[in-house]
């Protein structure tokens, strides 16, 4: 009985993994049907890293330091945090547009198929050019590794896959918390340029240097600060006020399955407000 | 005078629809404010703002954080003055094909996009402007005008920042024209806006060299310059002179429309769409 | 004993929140602060049930909710109350289980990839469907047949004819041999040709498959082609469910006999049908099937004047609906 169950689960993952290869195989079609686009997302997506963080440099320059922070530490924070801001961009940007999809019936589709909603959502549209983030990240995320004397240790790699994984969770299920909200409201507002200009202020800079009460809001109500913050400082280990050390990445990881989850939760009950489109 | 009137009528029409659009509205206030919140914390916080000290006392770069804080304000507000939607309507109507039958209309299809640009921003005055000076005001500071014998100045440079703004858009939007899909050419206009305009960070935290190339570009003079002139960080002298140049970006801009919307119109009417 | 229901429909209800708006400038300024809420019953307790090999159409004005109907059928919208079983399991409840059972074709919209060929759709397809290979392709080569369908396999599907898309819809919709198949308005919008194939096809798989298969339409002729059994719909509620014969013979139980006289002059009548118009020497006489026969009422009628030409209507499906939707 027990064993059939088993069975039954992991035909059900590699049925998804089948798809899901079938997915990023269409992605990698349309990518070459339409080749004058990654061009443009080559250009588009390193400039504003590379300009962001050339902008932290100057703002550094002339505030010195940062909540100690120094700068090495800074572009080792910027680098981590645009390497899960690229991998959220990867599987989940979808998120930020879902108006669009609620409004124009899209849904239709994904629920006469007999595979998870959320799943096809993301995975249907699945965003290969976000990868062209990840190249400032890794670039920024390397010289801050030099810049703040960054030691290795295999721990501290797992640390960060972990954390990079719950980071990307994080951003993921916050998309998707926001994007729900058009199964109510019937909008096609565009998160977008919102999320990145919040998330930018939040995940590049330490949190320590907001008031408490945002602070609070931040590491409890709304876990941005784990997407970066805790899990960074306890890599180099800087007192963040509440010490976790390396443990951070373990909680980050944590957090990150807690947004999903709450956050499939909502989408479930939206997606029964689902009115399909022309009605 | 007929044709004005038309204009008036897309204006007018634009104005009702967005309002049709409550959640966006709302949803818009409530994201603005955040930002506009996160960026007061985030000045306070770099200024080494310590509440038993008067605002007036730390200095970078010759700007107050009290000047800092009124430049956050008058960013976002200026942000939803200068939002465009140009460059996504020349896309959709090249993509879906009908610029052909706009193209039939009594009027100029560019006309019709500013129209509603206007009338999107007037309603956007009331649904979103209002909203954030008053929320600014209550949570952050009154963003008052530090010399309002100013105020003609910044109007008209207001004005002209407008225009090259618009006529950027039209431009990236004009792409559409020859490449299918613009969308990543958009992203690289928004980016570039956002870092190099002086919106989010100043010009003058930059470094000088960076700076300098900065204000040969027209970037700057859609957000640095108004916004100095509005905090009065710039000498009269100074403000003459950006005035000049903006107003050369303005019409180097405009020629540069004028020729580019011939060709596409051109290649419009050849192909039929 | 093996059921024999495929589709059982019950107490199904759907409410829709619509906002009034008011028109103008200062209606839709007002519209920002407060708005009236108005509830619109799109479908209000609908019973039916289907049985497996049945070809039904529900048929109804824009707006009598069928849409809504056949979309909480399909498992797309959440039914405000009742309950939609297809071979017996709840869609609501068991949506990823019953799905694999159906297949779904809204004419309006595609659930192929508009930007890649055809084939990489049905490959999709074939990956979430764990379709087999050899399945798949014979599945494939049975609607190649009527379809013609793998002239456009290797077509990007954006550069596609509206018929050829809606062919390659309907292939991708029958890919997984499912028991029913849910086509909304298939024939909208498509040439003559298109549409004969499309109805060969359909007839050909619920006759080789006993695929169950419910339309809607607006087109008189997929009904007359396809369906024995119609289902009207109006104001949200099924207003008839009946045979095509039945209701004909209950909504308009009477023909029309078309008499062409030499002349106009003395038009005869006949005491068991009415004169309904006469138009020079051409004379209409509408009679019940009941009172008399065509036969008889010819025969009766050349015996007073004599006829040069005679032919027999009878009332159009258009004409039923329209009195069906009037009731």
């Amino acid at each position: 009985m027990k064993n059939a169950k088993i069975k039954c689960l992991l035909h059900t993952l590699a049925h998804y993994i089948d798809v899901t290869i079938c997915h990023i195989r269409m992605a990698f079609l349309m990518i070459v049907e339409y080749p004058s686009n990654i061009a443009g997302w080559m250009i588009s997506n390193p400039i504003q890293f590379i300009l962001g963080f050339a902008t932290i440099k100057f703002v550094v320059e002339q505030f010195g330091q940062i909540n100690g922070w120094t700068y090495g530490q800074l572009a080792f924070l910027y680098g981590l945090s645009v390497i899960s801001h690229a991998l959220s961009m990867i599987f989940f940007v979808q998120g930020w547009f879902m108006g669009f999809y609620v409004v124009e019936g899209e849904f239709d589709r994904y629920l006469t198929r007999p595979l998870g909603v959320m799943y096809q959502f993301f995975f249907t549209n699945i965003n290969i050019f976000g990868v062209t983030d990840l190249i400032p990240g890794i670039l920024v995320f390397l010289y801050g590794c030099v810049e703040s004397n960054f030691t290795w240790s295999i721990a501290k790699v797992i640390c960060i896959l972990l954390m990079l994984i719950g980071a990307t969770f994080i951003r993921g299920g916050l998309y998707l918390c926001l994007g729900t909200t058009s199964f109510f409201t019937k909008s096609t507002m565009d998160f977008g340029q919102y999320t990145q200009e919040i998330m930018d202020k939040t995940t590049l800079y330490p949190l320590s240097m907001y008031p408490e009460s945002m602070q609070f809001l931040l590491t409890y109500l709304i876990p941005i600060g784990w997407v970066s913050f805790y899990p960074i400082s306890g890599l180099l280990g800087i007192d963040s006020g509440q010490t976790y050390g390396l443990l951070a990445s373990v909680i980050t990881l944590l957090v990150g399955l807690i947004v999903l989850a709450v956050a499939g939760l909502w989408f479930n009950y939206g997606l029964n407000k689902y009115e399909s489109a022309g009605n | 005078m007929k044709w004005i009137n038309k204009y008036l009528f897309v204006y007018k029409t634009q104005i009702i629809r967005s309002f049709t659009y409550k959640y966006d509205v709302y949803g818009n206030i409530i994201m603005q404010t955040i930002i506009m919140i996160t960026s007061a914390f985030f000045w306070r916080a770099l200024y080494g703002f310590d509440i038993s000290k008067p605002y007036g006392d730390v200095m970078v770069n010759g700007v107050r954080l009290e000047d800092m804080l009124t430049y956050i304000i008058m960013s976002s507000v200026l942000s939803v003055l200068l939002s465009t939607n140009v460059e996504r309507r020349i896309e959709s109507s090249v993509r879906n094909g009908s610029i052909s039958t706009d193209m039939m209309k009594p009027l100029n299809i560019f006309g019709i996009y500013l129209s509603e640009d206007l009338g999107r921003i007037t309603a956007l005055i009331f649904q979103n402007i209002l909203p954030i000076l008053i929320i600014g005001s209550l949570f952050i500071k009154v963003p008052a005008m530090s010399d309002l014998t100013q105020l003609p100045r910044f109007c008209i440079s207001m004005m002209l920042s407008f225009g090259i703004n618009w006529l950027l858009a039209a431009l990236f939007g004009m792409w559409a024209f020859t490449a299918i899909d613009v969308d990543a050419l958009i992203q690289v206009k928004k980016h570039l806006l956002r870092l190099l305009s002086g919106s989010i960070i100043p010009l003058w935290f930059f470094p000088d060299w960076f700076a300098n190339i900065l204000k040969a570009l027209p970037f700057a003079y859609i957000y640095q310059l108004p916004l100095d002139i509005y905090i009065g960080k710039s000498s009269d002298v100074e403000v003459l002179q950006m005035m000049t140049i903006q107003a050369i970006w303005l019409v180097v801009l405009g020629l540069a429309f004028f020729i580019v919307s011939k060709r596409a119109t051109r290649k419009i009417m050849i192909q039929g769409g | 004993m093996e059921n024999n229901k495929m589709i059982e429909v019950t107490d199904l209800s759907k409410d829709y929140h619509v906002v009034k708006k008011e028109a103008g400038l200062s209606g839709a300024i007002k519209g920002l602060f407060k708005s009236g809420k108005q509830t619109i019953k799109a479908v209000s307790h609908v019973d039916l049930s289907v049985d497996k090999g049945e070809i039904i159409a529900v048929i109804g004005p824009n707006g009598a909710g069928k849409s809504s109907l056949i979309k909480m059928m399909t498992g797309v919208l959440t039914p405000t109350g009742g309950q939609v079983l297809i071979n017996g399991k709840d869609i609501t409840k068991n949506r990823k289980e019953v799905v694999k059972n159906i297949g779904v074709v809204f004419g309006q919209r595609t659930q192929l990839n508009w930007d890649l060929r055809l084939g990489e759709s049905f490959e999709l397809l074939r990956h979430i469907y764990e379709i087999d290979r050899d399945e798949y392709e014979k599945n494939l080569e049975v609607m190649d047949e009527i379809l013609g369908i793998k002239e456009i396999i290797n077509k990007p599907v954006r550069q596609m004819s509206l018929g050829q898309r809606v062919k390659g819809d309907l292939v991708a919709a029958m890919l997984h041999s499912p028991e029913v198949l849910f086509l909304d308005e298939p024939t909208i919008g498509l040439d003559v040709n298109t549409k004969f194939a499309l109805r060969k096809f359909i007839k050909e798989i619920n006759r080789v498959n006993k695929t169950t298969i419910v339309l809607t339409t607006h087109d008189l002729g997929d009904i007359e082609e396809l369906c024995e059994r119609l289902i009207i719909i109006n104001h949200g509620k099924i207003i008839e469910d009946c045979n095509l014969l039945d209701i004909t013979d209950r909504i308009a139980p009477y023909k029309t006999l078309v008499v062409e006289y030499y002349d106009d002059e003395n038009i005869p009548t006949h005491e068991n049908s009415t004169l309904d118009k006469v138009e020079g020497n051409v004379a209409r006489y509408r009679f019940m099937k009941n009172d008399i026969t065509a036969a008889a009422l010819i025969a009766e009628l050349s015996n007073k004047k004599k006829m040069k030409d005679v032919a027999i209507e009878e009332v159009g499906i258009d004409e039923i609906i329209r009195i069906a939707y009037g009731q």
